[in-house]
C-alpha cells in the first residue's frame, strides 16, 4: 500500500528540511510539501531533499493547502495520506500506529490526538482552543471528537475521495470531521505525541498570516457560523 | 397603496429571485436561502398588513413611522451587506482553486503522459 505524506507548509525555510529528514528516518519517502504562497526559500530547502513540491501562487491557508496535498497524493494514486505539520510539532515515529488500522482495513480515517493516551505537555492556550473547537465541530457538525483541531490524519484512499472541504484556514479540520460523519465513514483516534517548539508557537507572530492562538479561534468560530449560511 | 405594490415586486421580482439564484449556484446554502426567503415574506406579509407592524411597534416600543423608516434602512443596508459577503465568498473559493489548479498542473501533466 502506498503511502503519501502531505506537509502544508507556509514559510518553514528553517525547519522543513528536519521534518522532511526525520520523515524519511520512519521509512516514508512519498512526501509531497504544499508551499502554501511561502516568502523564504521552503520550496528550495524541500526540494533539495528529493519529495514533491507543489506551490499555491498566493498564500491561501493551511486548510486550502492541506486539501491541495491531499488532491496531489490522490493524482498519484496513494493508497493511505497522512496530513501532518510541517513545522516539525508532530512526531512521525507516531506514522505507523496512525496507518496500521487503515492497513488493516479496520477503519477510513485515523485521527492523530493529543488527549489520549498518554498526556501531552500542551501549553493552556491550546488546550483551551481545542476544547472550544471540539464544542464548535459538535454544534455545527455534529462531529464528535478529543482533538477535532488535529492536522495530523491518515485517510484512506475511499475516505479521500469521498470528503473535500472548501475552507481554506484552521476550520478545514472541523469541516472534514462532519464531512467525515456526512459520508458515514468509520474513525478511529490514535494518541500522537507532540512537540511544542518555540518555533510552533511563535512563527507567525508579525505576520500577515492567521496564528493559532485563542482571538483567531474566536474568528474561526465566525467563519464556522458564516460558513452555515455560505458555500 | 402604490408603495405596497412597488414593495412586492421589488421583493417578488428582485429579491427572492436572487436568493433562489444564490442558493443554486450553491453560494448560499439551504437553511441560508430558508433564513433569508423567510425574512423577506415576513417582510412582505408587514408591507400588506401594516397594522401587525403596529402591533408589533407597540410590543417594541416604535411609535414614529420614521422610526420605521430608519429600521428600514439598516435592514436593506445589511441585505447589501449580505449579497457583498456572499460574492466574497464566492470569489475566495474561485481564488483557492484557481491556485489549486496550478498548484497541481505539473503532476496532471506528468499523469497525462504516463
Amino acid at each position: 500500500m502506498s503511502t503519501y505524506i502531505v506537509l502544508p507548509a507556509y514559510n518553514e525555510g528553517k525547519v522543513i528540511k528536519k521534518t522532511i529528514q526525520s520523515i524519511k528516518k520512519e521509512g516514508f519517502n512519498n512526501i509531497i510539501v504544499v508551499d502554501d504562497g511561502c516568502k523564504d526559500n521552503t520550496s528550495k530547502e524541500a526540494l533539495s531533499t528529493g519529495v514533491i513540491v507543489v506551490k499555491h501562487p498566493i498564500n491561501r491557508g493551511k486548510g486550502a493547502a492541506t486539501q491541495t496535498g491531499i488532491d496531489a497524493a490522490k493524482l498519484l494514486n496513494a493508497d493511505i495520506i497522512v496530513t501532518m505539520d510541517s513545522d516539525g510539532q508532530h512526531n512521525p515515529k507516531d506514522i505507523k500506529a496512525m496507518i496500521e488500522p487503515i492497513q488493516k482495513k479496520e477503519t477510513d480515517v485515523v485521527i492523530g490526538s493529543r488527549f489520549v493516551g498518554e498526556s501531552n505537555d500542551i501549553p493552556k492556550s491550546r488546550v483551551l482552543m481545542n476544547k472550544v473547537g471540539n464544542l464548535v465541530t459538535y454544534i455545527f457538525f455534529g462531529a464528535m471528537s478529543s482533538d477535532s483541531q488535529s492536522g495530523f490524519r491518515a485517510y484512506s484512499n475511499k475516505a479521500a475521495n469521498s470528503v473535500y472541504s472548501y475552507m481554506d484556514r484552521y476550520e478545514f479540520e472541523s469541516e472534514m470531521l462532519g464531512h467525515i460523519k456526512a459520508a458515514k465513514l468509520k474513525v478511529k483516534e490514535v494518541p500522537i505525541k507532540v512537540i511544542y517548539t518555540e518555533h510552533s508557537l511563535n512563527k507567525y507572530k508579525g505576520d500577515t498570516v492567521p496564528a493559532q492562538n485563542f482571538l483567531n479561534g474566536i474568528k474561526m468560530v465566525i467563519r464556522l457560523i458564516e460558513q452555515t449560511l455560505f458555500k | 397603496m402604490v408603495i405596497q405594490i412597488l414593495a412586492t415586486i421589488f421583493i417578488v421580482l428582485l429579491i427572492l429571485p436572487n436568493l433562489y439564484n444564490s442558493y443554486k449556484k450553491n453560494n448560499l446554502t439551504p437553511l441560508g436561502a430558508a433564513i433569508w426567503a423567510v425574512f423577506w415574506l415576513a417582510g412582505l406579509v408587514v408591507i400588506w398588513f401594516p397594522h401587525l407592524m403596529g402591533i408589533i411597534g407597540n410590543a417594541l416600543g416604535v411609535e414614529r413611522s420614521i422610526d420605521g423608516l430608519v429600521y428600514t434602512s439598516i435592514i436593506l443596508l445589511l441585505y447589501l451587506a449580505l449579497r457583498q459577503r456572499i460574492r466574497i465568498s464566492q470569489i475566495e473559493k474561485e481564488i483557492t482553486m484557481l491556485s489549486r489548479k496550478i498548484a497541481l498542473k505539473d503532476i496532471e501533466k506528468k499523469k497525462d503522459e504516463k
